[in-house]
């Protein structure tokens, strides 16, 4: 796909969606009066 | 010739910088209001005010640059950087600003002295080596500018340097903060509509997306791996490791970034920043990133020709959007985007450097009596002392500041990275253990990068050089903390010490 490896489509794409993933994570868990 | 309207669009975009500034001014009372605009930027400001202090001009044509000399390998960097903001919110922010919001800091040497109980020793060995290391920084960026006025004006390299650094310096010296982040929000949106517009027009003349990585796999397969391994290889995974190490926390603990925390308005701000800023800056820096592959298309297909200089490379995106573009007014408005890259840095870190010598040496060191008014007019002449050093430095660059400036992020992630981790999340951290890990780790990048950039095989470096100076800072944090006595819990509970991030 798109003249790239599946291992490149893999990593590149995994790592982005992980971190994707626990941001939107942190947001929705955040407390807006911490100590 | 200079074209009239390209000079135009960048005469507009400095004179509306300089207006940004005599405004700013207008809402500046006291040193607090200079150095955080008073703690009263909304969410748009400061997320664009964090993109805009990661962004430097620099990696706008660095980016592209490497791209197009390493190819897909080096794409890591494109998610480390953005990445480094949501870091520094995250791990840095949330505890930092409710601290400083209740103790009243103004840099974070402020937290520094007050979490390791030191206020002069490491608040002034902290801010010496923020200076140091922010100054060189800025004399890198200044290269940027440089690049830009001479490709696009024929202007000699001292005087594109003079004109750049006479307008950031103005609206930082006048207006404090409030300028340098209104003028990031402004930049900010130039830049990312900016590369938005520009990056696929590149990509587009190079065939588009799919063309170019199978042009870049047949000139060299390794060309579209995720990274490389064998001899001579550069972006192997262990140095990738470490290099996303490096942009992720170094950046987020660089002087001119992490400050910007403590000038938030409101702490729920933190709540979606690290998202909306990963998700915005990212996909400029992705599309940067492709614009330097479609530089290696370009190339080959004699669409370009970089001209015969050491730093070609950095060249690729401003020769790509030439090739692409047929208008030279349309190159005026790329040279807009990248001054506007170049500035949004630049002011943030004459500011840093400013006020560290005017608050926390002068102020907290010096001349502890000094009244308000004074430690203001210290710090606007120390910005323009700032700005004049860099410009002296960046003018003829001496070899050990190219090389110092190509080492600045590895500087900033081995000095403080460390201590301001440790200080947060660690309660044993102590005084000593910090100056151990500033002062050697400083020492360690130093020594490392040395032998990285020169290329002596004292051993086979198989990380990024910043790698071995931060495990170096790591061990001198924990032995020195363990052999020396540990801080009041009454501090370490003002500080809000410990391992959380939040307070349950």
């Amino acid at each position: 796909m798109f003249g790239l490896p599946l291992l490149t489509i893999v990593s590149v794409g995994g790592t982005v969606l992980i971190i994707l993933i626990a941001l939107i994570f942190w947001g929705l868990n955040f407390k807006e009066s911490p100590a | 010739m200079i074209d009239p309207v390209a000079a135009g669009l960048v005469a507009i975009y400095c004179i509306a910088m300089l207006a940004i500034g005599v405004w700013a001014s207008r809402k500046i009372q006291n040193i607090s209001d200079y150095v955080v605009a008073g703690r009263s930027l909304d969410f748009w400001v400061f997320t664009m005010l964090m993109i805009g202090a990661v962004c430097s001009g620099m990696s706008l044509l660095g980016v592209s640059g490497l791209g197009f000399k390493y190819a897909w390998p080096t794409i890591w960097e494109q998610i480390a950087v953005p990445l480094s903001i949501s870091f520094c919110i995250i791990f840095f922010g949330v505890k930092m600003w409710t601290v400083a919001k209740k103790s009243g800091y103004i840099t974070v040497q402020d937290y520094l002295a007050q979490r390791y109980e030191s206020q002069q020793t490491l608040r002034g060995l902290s801010a010496v080596s923020g200076i140091v290391v922010s100054m060189i920084y800025l004399a890198g960026q200044y290269t940027a500018i440089s690049i830009v006025l001479m490709w696009l004006f024929g202007l000699p390299h001292w005087l594109a340097l003079l004109i750049g650094a006479a307008i950031v310096t103005a609206y930082t010296v006048i207006g404090g903060l409030y300028a340098v982040a209104w003028a990031s929000l402004v930049q900010g949106i130039i830049l990312i509509v900016g590369v938005i517009i520009m990056a696929p027009i590149v990509i587009m003349a190079a065939g588009g997306f799919t063309n170019i990585n199978e042009v870049m796999a047949s000139v060299n397969p390794t060309n579209v791996d995720p990274w490389v391994t064998g001899a001579g290889a550069v972006f192997t995974p262990t140095y990738i490791f470490s290099f996303f190490l490096l942009l992720t926390i170094g950046l987020a603990c660089a002087p001119h970034v992490i400050n910007n925390i403590l000038c938030v308005k409101d702490v729920k701000y933190f709540k979606w920043t690290p998202l909306i800023a990963f998700v915005v800056y990212g996909a400029v820096m992705f599309l940067l990133k492709f614009a330097g592959f479609a530089g290696i298309v370009l190339v080959k297909d004699g669409m370009i020709t970089l001209p015969q200089v050491k730093n070609a490379s950095d060249f690729i995106f401003v020769y790509g959007v030439q090739a692409a573009l047929p208008s030279i007014a349309l190159w005026g408005i790329f040279a807009v985007i990248v001054l506007a890259a170049v500035m949004s840095t630049t002011d943030r870190l004459m500011l840093t450097i400013g006020t560290y010598f005017a608050w926390d040496i002068y102020k907290k060191i010096l001349k502890p009596d000094a009244d308000d008014k004074k430690v203001l007019f210290v710090n606007k002449i120390s910005v323009v002392m700032a700005a004049v050093v860099t410009l002296l430095l960046a003018i003829n660059p001496p070899d050990m500041l190219v090389w110092l400036i190509w080492a600045g992020i590895g500087i900033m992630f081995a000095t403080f990275a460390v201590p301001l981790l440790a200080g947060l999340y660690w309660r044993r951290a102590t005084r000593q253990g910090a100056m151990a890990a500033m002062g050697l780790g400083l020492a360690a990048s130093l020594f490392f990068g040395g032998l990285s950039y020169f290329k002596i095989d004292l051993f086979p470096m198989a990380f990024h050089f910043s790698f071995y100076a931060f495990v170096i800072s790591v061990i001198a944090m924990i032995a020195v903390s363990y052999l020396t006595p540990p801080h009041d819990e009454k501090v370490l509970d003002e500080t809000l010490t410990g391992w959380y991030i939040q307070k349950s």
